[in-house]
């Protein structure tokens, strides 16, 4: 294959880079997402770095933890609260999400990363007296995704990551697990799995968007 | 600019981190001190963190004398970065230390600051303290590069390169002699400390 012909330096403004793995979750395939969670370990953004888990238990309902398990355990607030406003609104899953803009948020006491990518692989935090923790399982191989505005989610921005698809994954509070299944649905022209490892992710608003 | 289709048709080889620190006996110098840290996401041998160290490149010796050495969490990570990377940037391999170069084992790794300031990587494991610190950083860049304009030269290269002009490696408390000098990379003139984050390797189909 002849080499790709590209422009080696993206000329937009870098807004924000990390690792971004997410599990939403339906009963079936035609229905609402019933459980949804993000993964966020940011290493670039204006507003600093941070690691954050957001689950929304209830994402139709209007009302934080503890009357719901709609929360957000982090380490930078402010980071999610743009990341949240700027970029998660606007993943189709959260899109219209009542849960999103009433969550809670609580401070990161601890974090761990577990397991391997043969297996299951979780990412887990702590803070405020709750847990939360992510479980990816039947993990396949990684695709390098390069979009612009016209596929990127938000509409508006490049962005590159891997990707790689998980067929069965858990979010759990407190270790107990929430309701749903994964599900196959369309992104960036394709089926895709509903959860996925999202790493080494950048954000890139271009000139012409700014 | 990304290019379609959104799927980059070629198979990811590895993505991580992999800031760095080469320091010279001056702008045209020789290299006297050079510092290469991954932490790795995804690879086909599994997950960690590795940092490159050459204490004395010009010398073909290791470890008691001399810190030339692959400290890693995941000997197999560390061995296939070498093997794979490594060896095919001609400033490390042609380096007589290259050559000597012993493998350790990483007990502790540890982040402090923030890119937009100072960031600094400490890396700790079998007696061997480093310190890597970032600092006057500039803004991000987001490169996309093909496989000819990159080091190894075989593998595409998304990356974000966040420069620094000053830098310093520090090893068991004391820094290592040198000063940072100029590089090029795709036309964009730079220096010898760089932090590189989101870096994605891509064989080509």
């Amino acid at each position: 294959m002849p080499e790709r012909q590209r422009n080696p330096i993206n000329p937009g403004k870098v807004e924000w880079v990390g690792d971004n793995p997410g599990i939403f979750l339906k009963e079936t395939e035609d229905g609402d997402w019933v459980s949804l969670a993000l993964y966020f370990r940011v290493v670039y953004s204006s507003q600093g770095c941070g690691k954050a888990i957001l689950v929304l238990d209830e994402p139709g309902r209007a009302e934080g933890y503890p009357g719901e398990n709609n929360l957000c355990i982090t380490d930078n607030e402010a980071m999610m609260r743009y990341l949240v406003a700027d970029y998660a609104q606007l993943f189709p899953a959260f899109r219209g999400s009542l849960g999103l803009h009433a969550m809670t948020y609580l401070p990161l006491e601890s974090s761990e990363t577990l397991g391997g990518f043969d297996d299951s692989y979780s990412e887990v935090v702590r803070g405020g007296g709750v847990s939360l923790r992510m479980t990816w399982r039947q993990i396949g191989e990684p695709v390098a995704i390069e979009v612009t505005p016209e596929h990127a989610v938000t509409g508006a921005h490049d962005m590159y990551n891997i990707f790689i698809p998980a067929g069965q994954a858990e979010i759990a509070i407190d270790d107990q697990p929430l309701t749903g299944r994964v599900i196959p649905r369309p992104l960036f022209g394709q089926t895709m799995n509903s959860a996925f490892l999202a790493f080494s992710e950048t954000w890139v608003t271009p000139p012409n968007e700014a | 600019m990304p290019i379609a289709p959104p799927l980059n048709p070629g198979k990811v080889d590895w993505s991580g981190e992999n800031p760095g620190i080469l320091l010279k006996n001056g702008p045209d110098g020789p290299f006297t001190a050079m510092a290469l840290f991954f932490r790795i996401v995804y690879s086909p041998v599994g997950r960690g963190n590795a940092l490159l160290l050459y204490e004395d490149p010009n010398t073909e010796r290791s470890l008691p004398d001399v810190c030339n050495v692959m400290m890693s969490d995941n000997e197999e990570l560390g061995r296939y970065l070498v093997k794979t990377f490594i060896g095919k940037l001609a400033a490390f391999a042609e380096a007589p230390a290259y050559r000597a170069l012993q493998y350790t084992s990483i007990d502790n790794v540890r982040t402090k600051g923030d890119p937009r300031s100072r960031y600094e990587e400490l890396v700790s494991g079998g007696g061997i303290d480093v310190q890597m610190i970032w600092e006057k950083l500039g803004e991000p860049k987001a490169i996309e590069l093909p496989p000819s304009l990159t080091g190894p030269k075989d593998r595409e290269l998304f990356t974000l390169l966040i420069e620094s002009r000053k830098a310093a490696i520090i090893l068991n408390g004391e820094p290592l002699k040198g000063e940072l000098g100029n590089r090029t990379q795709a036309g964009f003139e730079t220096t010898t400390a760089f932090l590189y984050f989101a870096e994605t390797w891509i064989w080509p189909e």
